[in-house]
Formats: structure tokens, C-alpha cells, sequence
């Protein structure tokens, strides 16, 4: 009898240790992007995801709990119906109203980036999370704080069918957003109906087009409208913020006034533009590119002899960045509020 | 009931023959001020106090004649005289190993800082991350000499500030000795008692701090 006992004790020992080899059930999601666009940056087999994993990392997106006192979260700066920056704020806001030193960037398309901040100062997109997290002006919060606040709520079972375990950790939280992150891929503006030749630009838009690829693609170059790297772009330092921007990270002279090249796709919807949001229109970006370049020893060199464009062309160059546009981007339910997840009772508005 | 008997047997021994010929080495860090055992938050005779000592020694090697005879996988160890359970590193070996050196890194090296979010000990709330500028922090010392306060978070890839540490070991002397007296006499307090960013003063004083690991062999 005892026998029996300490069998079935032995073979309990032995299936619970066989579960433990197997994950919990997870619903792998593969990313979906057009054939143009180059290999990712971002390794997926270091972090795969999964619906589970996404959905978890878009309620931290969204949850201001991730911020000292619960005020602000990632989804304050940046907004998904504005293609994930800050409208109307030339600076990004942090908690008890202090404001921050830069613009908030646009997020899409991020497995295609190299580096993230506007000076490059993160190397990878999970640990991205950490700069704003414990920025002073920013969420002014310390990542072990978050765990413990977040272990008092179902966060615990969320983290379980993301990712096995209940255990909060750093790693799974950083990983959990980068992977609601990935998913915001924007490749379904006009431009891009256009390259899988589903649609044809208008002849103003072609002229753009033409103007586009001839002034402006070796920085923000297709797919992605970015290259990924840091120029000077010619802006006259604002004496106040006296940001030197890419230097302050590699302590490089040549890296003075560096910044990173953004993408230009949803444009329209992105502004103010610039690392300090100076620039509220396009026509004002524009105009700083024909008529307002400041000299420096680091001036891109493509900017030192002056972009000419006539107002006409201008206009056309307008027209073409207006076929960046997404709206399937910028409107998609899967990237805003998460009302189910916040409020699993009521139905998903 | 006999076929899972057998199964269950069988699991049970299986476990066993992995773990048969393997020994455990115990390898103890052990950190002094001034030849002295390092106490935090006790001044020593010289007016010296430490209250953070945390630091990671990765990619553990032991090698006979030169010639590697064991490497741990997945090696990093973070160091935190605040914990003292992480003095004692457990490693792994197979028994008819015989070894005369041990290897390792005192920090972390260039992969490590640019391959995203970790975990186990290299995970963030470690408090050994930079977040405004992607990097472990490989050194942190905290303390006051005398009335004035030194900080010492070092650190960073570019340039690397991972230092390359050998020294003699055999199986009976698995004692390794650390004296940060030895890295605050070679700084001038006065002049400079903080340092919290990567770059070339970071890599300078890491290159002092890996020198100062000893053993009695």
C-alpha cells in the first residue's frame, strides 16, 4: 500500500516535471509587411510573438501605472491616431507636468530600426522602454517599483500565458511591449498600393515623386523613408535646450548636432516636426530646407549647397508625402486603447 | 502498474547517470578593504565606508597548461556583497577535470550590451542597465572617504570596458580576493569621486579595477 503511495508521489513528481518542458499554450503571430521592404532588424527568435505577448505588452502600453504616480503612460506621447507621437506638443510631457527636452518620435515600423531616440542613445528596442520609464521628466519610475505595483493586479496571470510564468520580471515586461511594438507596421498608405501596383499616383503626385527621390531619398530613403543614421540637418540650435544631440552619446565632435532621420511615412499626421517639434507644418519644413540652413562643420553634405525648390514644386513634393499617409495605420483597432483588456466585462468598443 | 514502475525507475535513473561525474566546485569571491574582510556600511581605521559593492564576472573558463578543459554556458554572475549568497559561485565540472588557472571577464562583454533585454542576472531590475544609454553597468562602488562621497558606476561597450582576468587555481584553493582599497588608492578622491557614463575614463579606471583580483596560489 505504501508502496503504491510513494508511486503515484514519484509519478506525479515525474509529470509535473514533464509539464514543465512544455509551454503553456500560446498563439504565435507572424508580422506581415510588403516584399519591398528589406529583412527585419529586430530577431524574432529571441522574443516570438504571440497574441498573448502582444496583448499584454499593449495594456502596459497604455497603462499609466507604469509612471510614478500613476498618471502618464507610454500612449500619452504616444498616440496611435497620430501615428504615435505627441500632436501639438513640441516637447514631450512627463509626470507633475514637467517637460521633457525632445519631440516624442512617430513609432512604426520599428523592427526595421537600428536605433531608437532621436540621438541613438538605445542600441535595442526592448530596452527602449527603459529611457522614458525612469526619465525624471518623463514617467520618473523605477522598474522593480512597476513589477511591485503590477504584482498586486491580474498582471500575474497575463504574464503566465504570455510567457509560463507568473513572475513578473524586467526581461518578460521589456519584452511584452517590444513585442505590441513590432506589430505596428504601417505599409498601407498610398505609396505603397502604388509599388505593388495596385494604384497609380496622380500626375502631381509622380512629379513629387520625381522630386522626392532626386532631393530628399538619400537621408529618408524607401521603404522605410529613413536610412537609420544621424545628420545635421542644418537646424539653428535653440540656445535653451542647447541639445548637441548624437554627441552627447558617442563624445564625438563629428557627431555634433546629429540626429536621428525619421521617417517621413504618415507625415501628415506626425507633426510638429524636428527633435524639438520647432517645424509645425510641412511647408515650414519645406522652407527651412530651401531658405534656412545654418552652416556647422557637421552640416550633412547634402545640405551644404541649398535644396532648390520652386513654390510649385513644393506643392508637388507636398502632394507625393501626403500618399505616405496610412490610414489602415493610424486608424487600426488592434493599436488603440484596449478597452477588453482594461475592462475584460464590457465588450471590445 | 510494472510498465510504469519501469518508467518511472527509468526517469529516476536517467536523472541520475546526467548527474553522475559531476562535482560541484565551489568558487568563493572574496572582496577586503585594505586586507581586511569588506563589511558594508562599516568605516575601516583610514576612514573609508562602502555601501554598494556590485559587480559581473561572466564567462567562466578553468584551463590546464593553458589549454581550456571547462567553460560554463550562459556564464554571468552578478556580484552583490549586499547578498552574500552570490559570493559563492556553484559550478558544474566533471569530476576528472584537473585544472591549474581559472578564466573569466570582469564585466560584460560587447554582444551581451547590444543583444536587447536579458534576464537572470542581467536583467534590468538588477539595477545594472543604463537606460539613457544602452550598456550594462559592469562596476558599481558606493561609499565616502572620510566626509567625501564616491561614486563609481563603470561601464559601457564603446569603448569596452570588459577586462580579461586570469589567475592560478586548483581544486583545493578556490579563494578569490578583491581589495577595493587597492582601486581607491589609485584615484585621486579630490579630484574626481564620480563617474557614472560610458567612454574612455569609464574603460581607463575598469582597466585598474580588473587588475586588482588575486588568488593565494
Amino acid at each position: 500500500m505504501s508502496k503504491n503511495i510513494i508511486i503515484v508521489y514519484l509519478s506525479l513528481f515525474a509529470f509535473l516535471g514533464l509539464a514543465m518542458l512544455f509551454p503553456t499554450n500560446t498563439t504565435s503571430v507572424k508580422i506581415n509587411y510588403p516584399d519591398y521592404f528589406p529583412k527585419p532588424n529586430y530577431n524574432f527568435n529571441k522574443n516570438p510573438l504571440t497574441q498573448e505577448g502582444i496583448d499584454l505588452g499593449r495594456k502596459l502600453f497604455y497603462d499609466p501605472i507604469l509612471s510614478k504616480d500613476s498618471s502618464i503612460s507610454c500612449s500619452n506621447c504616444h498616440l496611435s491616431y497620430t501615428a504615435f507621437t505627441h500632436v501639438d506638443h513640441r516637447l514631450s510631457h512627463g509626470v507633475n507636468d514637467s517637460i521633457g527636452n525632445r519631440n516624442s518620435p512617430s513609432l512604426m515600423n520599428l523592427a526595421w530600426h537600428t536605433s531608437f531616440m532621436w540621438d541613438g542613445a538605445v542600441n535595442h528596442l526592448d530596452v527602449q522602454a527603459l529611457a522614458p520609464i525612469s526619465h525624471p521628466a518623463e514617467m520618473d519610475e523605477d522598474l522593480n517599483n512597476i513589477i511591485r505595483k503590477l504584482k498586486k493586479t491580474s498582471y500575474p496571470s497575463m504574464f503566465y500565458q504570455a510567457f509560463g510564468n507568473s513572475k513578473i520580471t524586467g526581461e518578460n515586461l521589456l519584452k511584452a511591449i517590444s513585442q505590441f511594438e513590432l506589430t505596428l507596421i504601417s505599409c498601407n498608405s498610398k505609396y505603397d498600393s502604388v509599388m505593388a501596383k495596385t494604384a497609380t499616383f496622380s500626375l502631381q503626385e509622380d512629379n513629387g515623386y520625381k522630386l522626392y527621390k532626386n532631393k530628399c531619398s538619400s537621408c529618408h530613403t524607401e521603404p522605410l523613408f529613413t536610412n537609420n543614421q544621424f545628420e545635421n540637418n542644418g537646424l539653428e540650435i535653440d540656445s535653451v535646450l542647447n541639445d548637441l544631440g548624437r554627441y552627447r552619446i558617442t563624445k564625438n565632435p563629428n557627431d555634433s548636432l546629429k540626429f536621428k532621420i525619421p521617417t517621413l511615412r504618415n507625415i501628415e499626421f506626425s507633426f510638429p516636426y524636428m527633435h524639438d517639434g520647432r517645424y509645425q507644418t510641412i511647408t515650414e519644413v519645406l522652407n527651412h530646407y530651401t531658405n534656412n540652413i545654418t552652416p556647422s562643420n557637421t552640416l550633412a553634405k547634402q545640405l551644404k549647397n541649398p535644396i532648390k525648390l520652386t513654390s510649385n514644386e513644393k506643392v508637388d513634393l507636398t502632394a507625393f508625402l501626403l500618399t505616405l499617409t496610412d490610414k489602415n495605420f493610424l486608424f487600426n483597432k488592434e493599436h488603440n486603447f484596449p478597452y477588453h483588456l482594461f475592462f475584460p466585462k464590457t465588450k471590445d468598443k | 502498474m510494472k510498465f510504469f514502475k519501469l518508467l518511472i525507475i527509468g526517469i529516476l535513473l536517467s536523472n541520475g547517470l546526467i548527474s553522475q561525474n559531476i562535482n560541484d566546485l565551489i568558487v568563493t569571491i572574496n572582496p577586503l578593504l585594505n586586507n581586511h574582510i569588506l563589511i558594508l556600511e562599516k568605516e575601516n581605521t583610514e576612514g573609508i565606508t562602502i555601501t554598494k559593492l556590485k559587480f559581473y564576472l561572466t564567462n567562466f573558463s578553468l584551463t590546464k597548461n593553458d589549454k581550456t578543459v571547462w567553460s560554463e554556458k550562459n556564464s554571468y554572475h552578478l556580484i552583490d556583497i549586499s547578498t552574500p549568497s552570490t559570493l559563492n559561485l556553484k559550478f558544474k565540472i566533471p569530476s576528472n577535470i584537473t585544472f591549474d588557472k581559472i578564466y573569466f571577464l570582469f564585466g560584460t562583454d560587447s554582444l551581451t550590451n547590444v543583444s536587447g533585454v536579458l534576464g537572470g542576472d542581467l536583467d534590468p531590475t538588477k539595477g545594472m542597465y543604463w537606460a539613457w544609454n544602452s550598456g550594462y553597468i559592469n562596476f558599481k562602488l558606493e561609499g565616502k572617504s572620510k566626509n567625501t562621497p564616491f561614486e563609481f558606476h563603470l561601464g559601457g561597450y564603446s569603448p569596452s570596458t570588459v577586462q580579461e582576468v586570469k589567475l592560478n587555481m586548483n581544486k583545493n584553493n578556490t579563494k578569490i580576493y578583491f581589495d577595493v582599497a587597492n582601486f581607491l588608492n589609485q584615484i585621486d578622491l579630490a579630484k574626481q569621486h564620480k563617474l557614472m557614463s560610458p567612454g574612455k575614463e569609464a574603460q581607463r579606471l575598469s582597466k585598474i579595477a580588473g587588475k586588482l583580483f588575486y588568488t593565494n596560489e
